[in-house]
């Protein structure tokens, strides 16, 4: 098993002795991923994301609780496990700024004990694999996001990692470069079988690059499912944007919802488990009215706050 | 850890600092200043004491000087306050995904970051020394005090870490950076050979680690052989060592690093 999470509870005390305040971050939080999966690992902010993933880690040490990755206590021994995960969290760099990424590796090889006659090989390797070999010689600072990211991914897999721990790895990227990262991370673990843990915001993340899905919120497990049962059931909906130069009737067609309608503006919500978008897009389109269009996924929010209105099973 | 990564990590830093040579620039002119200053002043009160102070002559001094101030001003003036700012902030977890001592890996970081500083400022020292004084007193002694200078920043960054990880508890460490160099100022030598310090203070300061890192190569440069010098140096460097891993190991178990 790749990771096995027990009952881990991580509290954090904040504040002098008198007005000291308990913040349980992580409650309880049992879970398993198999070998080779792709999860993704979603929730609200202060859900206790970034926690766990950091006591999987081992960063932080648990409150109470146990936890194996890859048959390694994380927090007692953390270095013989660094050895074998990548982790990626988007808003902390790997790299040195002043440096080229390429000088970067150079640096994590020898940390990680790489082979020095190998170390070229694997970083011309990653360079292939993530399109990025023209990247290694620019000094990092001077990369744009998407750029940087890519060799960001590239430090963190240059020991061949198991398992990748990714938090918020595409946060700040715009859509071209997401939807270049989300199929990067999908060709590692269909050819290389990497695990994949990854957390975020963005729907289409959990979408294009997962399975499964683990929900939590406020330190528990809420929601554990495939994420194509949960496409059918709580990413059935689809937010419609449209910009308008003429006045336009919205659609009454059933599981469409009106949110907005101005003269230049209209924002409908359409369950496509009752209306198909298509439909939808089609009656919008018959006619010059329409100006712009564009169909969004609903905000992660909505779609935990849906979690907590199902029935329980 | 192996001896690759710590060369690798000391090997980056000194490529960092050569690849911005503008703060290079901004120590200099602050050091030359500094040394300057100081040695002029200490000249003048070497010839109002008859040409003699505590042993040292005008020209024992001012190399006294320039090399006491390489030693300090080569090393990152703010860097207790910038390691407690990583720990509070919890900028220091990236480190932990690192299959090696966090410790080790700044600390060599550091010494890469330092050594070509300090190459410069004694380099521009030794010449500033030579037109305004006069050349070394013994330059023989200069060999002792190469490597004396080295042990004195490994002593001064290892000290720094050890002090600035009490923000693994207090979550800042700014205060504690402010009445460090202080003490390394009076007690470490770096502006008055510890000899010229009152009888009480100069006893006290025998038991600190602060005259490994400023008197024990400015004495040497100032013309003393005195090999003890530098087995006193290392001898500090293993006490601050153990010191600084176990407040490291300690910290490391109680970081709170919430949300991303």
């Amino acid at each position: 098993m790749g990771i096995e999470a027990r009952a881990l509870t991580k509290v954090f005390e904040t504040g002098r002795r008198r007005s000291r305040r308990r913040i349980e971050a992580v409650r309880e939080l049992t879970l398993s991923v198999a070998d080779g999966e792709r999860v993704a690992y979603i929730g609200p902010n202060g859900a206790g994301k970034s926690t766990s993933i950091k006591i999987l880690t081992g960063i932080l040490h648990p409150t109470s609780g146990d936890a194996t990755v890859l048959g390694i206590t994380p927090w007692e021994d953390r270095k013989q496990l660094a050895r074998r995960i990548g982790a990626l969290f988007g808003q902390r760099s790997l790299l040195w700024l002043e440096l080229t990424p390429r000088q970067s590796y150079r640096m994590l090889a020898a940390i990680y004990g790489l082979d020095r006659a190998a170390e070229p090989r694997r970083v011309a390797e990653l360079g292939e694999l993530l399109g990025a070999s023209d990247l290694f010689d620019q000094p990092v600072r001077s990369l744009s996001l998407g750029q940087r990211m890519r060799c960001e991914l590239a430090a963190c897999l240059l020991h061949d990692p198991e398992i990748l721990f990714l938090d918020e790895p595409t946060i700040g990227l715009d859509l071209v470069a997401k939807q270049r990262f989300r199929e990067l991370l999908v060709r590692l673990n269909e050819q290389q079988g990497t695990t994949i843990f990854l957390t975020s915001h963005d729907v289409a993340d959990i979408e294009h690059v997962a399975k499964r899905a683990i929900v939590i919120n406020h330190g528990e497990v809420i929601y554990d499912d495939e994420v194509a049962a949960m496409r059918r059931t709580l990413l059935a909906t689809k937010v419609v944007e449209v910009g308008l130069i003429a006045p336009l009737a919205a659609p009454t067609r059933p599981g469409v919802t009106l949110l907005e309608h101005t003269e230049h503006t209209m924002r409908l919500v359409v369950d496509t488990l009752v209306t198909p978008i298509r439909a939808v897009l089609d009656e919008l389109l018959d006619g010059p009215a329409v100006v712009d269009i564009s169909v969004v996924d609903p905000p992660l929010e909505q779609v935990i706050a849906e979690i907590y209105e199902r029935p329980p099973r | 850890m192996t001896r690759r990564a710590l060369v690798e990590a000391v090997r980056g830093a000194a490529q960092r600092v050569i690849a911005a040579p503008g703060g290079l620039g901004v120590s200099l002119a602050f050091y030359l200043v500094i040394v300057g200053v100081l040695s002029g002043l200490w000249r003048v009160a070497v010839e109002n004491n008859g040409g003699d102070l505590a042993g040292y002559s005008a020209v024992a001094l001012t190399w006294y000087i320039i090399t006491s101030e390489s030693a300090t001003v080569a090393i990152h003036a703010r860097l207790i306050a910038d390691i407690g700012d990583d720990i509070g902030s919890g900028a220091i977890a990236v480190e932990l995904l690192r299959p090696a001592s966090v410790l080790g890996l700044r600390v060599a970081a550091e010494v890469g970051r330092t050594l070509p500083k300090l190459a410069v400022l004694w380099a521009a020292g030794g010449l500033l020394a030579t037109i305004v004084a006069g050349a070394p007193p013994r330059p023989v002694a200069l060999l002792l005090a190469a490597p004396s200078l080295v042990l004195a920043v490994v002593a001064n960054l290892i000290a720094q870490h050890a002090v600035a990880g009490a923000a693994f508890w207090l979550r800042d460490a700014g205060s504690a950076w402010f009445l460090y160099l202080k003490a390394v100022f009076i007690m470490g030598g770096m502006i008055i050979p510890l000899e010229l310090l009152p009888n009480g203070l100069q006893r006290f300061s025998l038991f600190l680690p602060f005259r490994a890192m400023a008197y024990a190569p400015a004495r040497l440069a100032a013309g003393y052989i005195e090999p003890e010098l530098l087995l006193q140096q290392l001898a500090w460097i293993a006490v601050l060592s153990v010191l600084a891993v176990a407040v490291f190991s300690a910290g490391e178990r109680r970081l709170q690093v919430v949300g991303g």
